[in-house]
């Protein structure tokens, strides 16, 4: 029963009734005055219009006439229909069919309501009281008794309303909560299946989209990211045996080495050297997983400006030129300018990076091409393709994990995180890293949503597309404060 | 120089003092925020050498802060174990003049200390740069060795300018990396020594005397001297 009282579902029925309650009340509450006023209002001019006859039949007869005429009404009406009572100046009965002047009703002229005893009979009753010329005391009144079953039928209506609507609530209640119920449990269910760490269930969806829906959809989606995470995660850590412990164990070693060897003066320093050149690759191989990490929670986002795509990836392009000339590789670049909202440091990282992977597994004498172009959806997509040896198709979806590197790849230098990068840099910039095949080689495509930059403002972004494309070169100011 | 440096780390401290100390500087040294903004407000130096993570309630950022407002100028240069581009945005905004990376190799703190010393002398409104007998004119952006005129791309140009204004000074590939390019990460590849290498082809034939230098374990030099 506890548990019944506790649950939502219960609390929301129970709501509900309570509330249908208040505006049961809230309506027949100024009803029930409506027709009390009227009432009331109605039978007091009743009786005022039979005290006004009565009055010109004083007055045209008589204390004695009218003393007669009320003797005849009260012999010929329905019994309890009009009370009837006429008394002289000192309240002494003279005609009526009342025994006596009710001790409860004061000297005064005035309508009253009042309980009187009617021949045995405790009642409330209506009083009209007027004193006539000569002193004589008139009272006209009427057994309210008479009216009782028209207010116990609507009490009876009021009670049977009440009844319905708290029996329809409670039971609407109870269906409310067994269908909710049922739900929630099937949540979960499969929330503490996932907390045991059976990672393949997801909770049941429905294409009728109610909230229950959206949020089953929602925690659905959150699980994949989680999910996600704790492969990359586990991948990490696998990548990082492998490959930050070469490099540490080789330290190591030559430090082991040399602290038993104790070699030649000449010898020891060239060793010595060779161990901080094992540091910094650990160093260079931290720094990359922390810049990832930095990019992966999403922060940097704090940093998003309006920018040229097409700015930024000639400025790459430039910047690997010599890097490329020098290898016998063509490197070039095509596009028009695309405004987007984004990171300008990131992208140049992230394009760098691709420009750097071509020229690195491309064959000397081969050509690499970077593009940018605005995509009809409006999207910006930035191409880099080279003629190289490309990645089977089986290898794709794993290039861009973290640490992966191709068989073809060992022995080049990298730490196998630049493609991750460039995966996490388009992800920020609500986007994506899509390799396909270049016949031969390969086409790596960073499909990059436009951003806010149009919403930002009309006059920003068509100020930014009507701009003449920014001059690479940066004022030294720029660089001072960059 | 006179360099203060402000670090709770014992062997980063000796091997900071030391290394400047055989550079020919001399380096004092406080292990803790107190100390270190006494002395940086007590005594005259040229450049400061700040961890932003110090003991104490007193962290260097405000420290900086602090002397800032008190109208101290010193060039200072951050030294963090943080990476992130925000906190080194974060350092630059508190009023520090560089950021540098824990861990870092000696050469380049020295390198950019350096740069930092002798930023205040070169005017930024010089037009003319001359190094030996190499010649820059930034107006019309024509650079000469002699009579001889060299033709540079404009990020050619970018590069030898800011080589020229830190003329005998060393200059990393980092700092290069971050002031000709303005790329504040690590491009994985010697792209730098590249740059560097086909502009040395430019402004030294054979017959010249090398005015451009590499400095091993640092980076590079521009000067005419022997």
């Amino acid at each position: 029963m506890s548990r019944l009282v506790r649950s939502s579902a219960f609390t929301l029925a129970f709501s509900y009734v309570a509330f249908g309650f208040a505006a049961l009340i809230l309506f027949a509450a100024p009803l029930w005055y409506a027709w009390q006023v009227t009432i009331t209002e109605s039978r007091t001019e009743l009786l005022r219009v039979d005290t006004q006859r009565l009055s010109e039949v004083f007055a045209r007869e008589g204390a004695a006439g009218l003393e007669a005429f009320i003797t005849t009404r009260v012999g010929m009406q329905i019994p309890g229909e009009r009370i009837l009572l006429l008394t002289d100046p000192s309240l002494h009965r003279l005609a009526g069919n009342l025994p006596e002047w009710p001790r409860v009703i004061p000297g005064q002229p005035g309508t009253y309501t009042l309980p009187v005893n009617l021949e045995g009979r405790h009642t409330k009753a209506m009083f009209v009281h007027t004193v006539l010329p000569g002193g004589y005391n008139l009272l006209v009144g009427r057994d309210q008794t008479l009216f009782a079953p028209l207010t116990t039928r609507f009490w009876y209506g009021l009670s049977a309303a009440v009844a319905v609507l708290s029996i329809a609530g409670l039971l609407g209640g109870l269906m409310i909560r067994r269908a909710l119920l049922l739900r929630v449990d099937n949540i979960r269910q499969t929330v503490q299946a996932i907390v045991q760490g059976d990672w393949s269930h997801r909770l049941p969806t429905k294409p009728s989209s109610d909230e229950l829906d959206t949020l089953s959809r929602t925690i659905n989606g959150m699980l994949d990211q989680i999910e996600q995470l704790l492969h990359g995660v586990r991948d990490v850590s696998n990548a990082i045996a492998h490959d930050l412990r070469t490099p540490l164990a080789e330290l190591r070693s030559r430090l082991e080495e040399l602290s038993l060897t104790r070699p030649e003066r000449e010898e020891t320093f060239a060793e010595i050297d060779a161990a901080v050149v094992d540091v910094d690759r650990v160093i260079r191989i931290f720094n990359a997983l922390l810049r990832l990490a930095e990019i992966d929670t999403g922060m940097r986002r704090s940093g998003f400006v309006a920018i040229d795509a097409a700015e930024i990836a000639k400025q790459a392009v430039d910047f690997y030129l010599p890097a490329a000339e020098l290898k016998g590789i063509s490197l070039s670049y095509r596009g028009a300018p695309a405004g987007m909202s984004g990171d300008p440091l990131l992208l140049a990282q992230a394009i760098g990076n691709l420009i750097d992977n071509a020229l690195k597994y491309t064959r000397d004498d081969g050509r690499v091409e970077v593009e940018v172009q605005t995509l009809p959806d409006r999207r910006v997509r930035i191409t880099v393709a080279d003629n190289g040896p490309g990645i089977p198709d089986s290898e794709k979806p794993k290039v861009p994990t973290r640490f992966y590197r191709g068989d073809t790849s060992r022995g080049t230098p990298g730490v196998g995180l630049g493609l991750s990068l460039v995966a996490s840099v388009a992800k920020v910039h609500g986007g994506a890293l899509e390799l396909t095949d270049n016949h031969p080689g390969l086409r790596a495509h960073m499909l990059i949503a436009p951003g806010a930059l149009r919403t930002s403002g009309p006059g920003e972004g068509q100020h930014e597309a009507a701009a003449p494309p920014r001059s690479t070169q940066l004022s030294p100011e720029s660089v001072e404060a960059g | 120089m006179k360099v203060l440096l402000v670090e709770d780390n014992e062997r980063v401290t000796r091997f900071v003092v030391k290394g400047l100390q055989e550079a020919g500087h001399t380096a004092d040294h406080a292990d803790n925020g107190r100390d270190g903004m006494f002395l940086a407000a007590s005594e005259r130096y040229d450049v400061i050498v700040m961890d932003r993570m110090l003991p104490g309630e007193i962290d260097g950022l405000a420290i900086i802060e602090a002397l800032r407002q008190h109208g101290n100028r010193t060039p200072i240069l951050i030294l963090s174990a943080l990476s992130d581009v925000d906190e080194r945005i974060r350092g630059l905004k508190s009023g520090g003049d560089d950021y540098l990376t824990k861990p870092f190799a000696f050469g380049e703190l020295l390198a950019r200390l350096d740069a930092l010393c002798r930023r205040g002398q070169g005017s930024a409104a010089q037009t003319n740069l001359k190094v030996g007998d190499l010649h820059m004119d930034l107006l019309s952006r024509k650079a000469a060795r002699g009579n001889r005129a060299i033709a540079l791309q404009p990020q050619e140009f970018k590069l030898l300018e800011y080589l020229m204004r830190h003329a005998g000074q060393v200059v990393t590939r980092t700092m290069l990396l971050e002031n000709v390019w303005d790329y504040h990460f690590d491009p994985q590849t010697n792209v730098v020594d590249v740059h560097i290498s086909k502009l040395r082809q430019k402004i030294e034939s054979e017959s010249e005397r090398p005015l451009l230098r590499t400095v091993r374990n640092a980076g590079y030099m521009l000067t005419a001297d022997e």
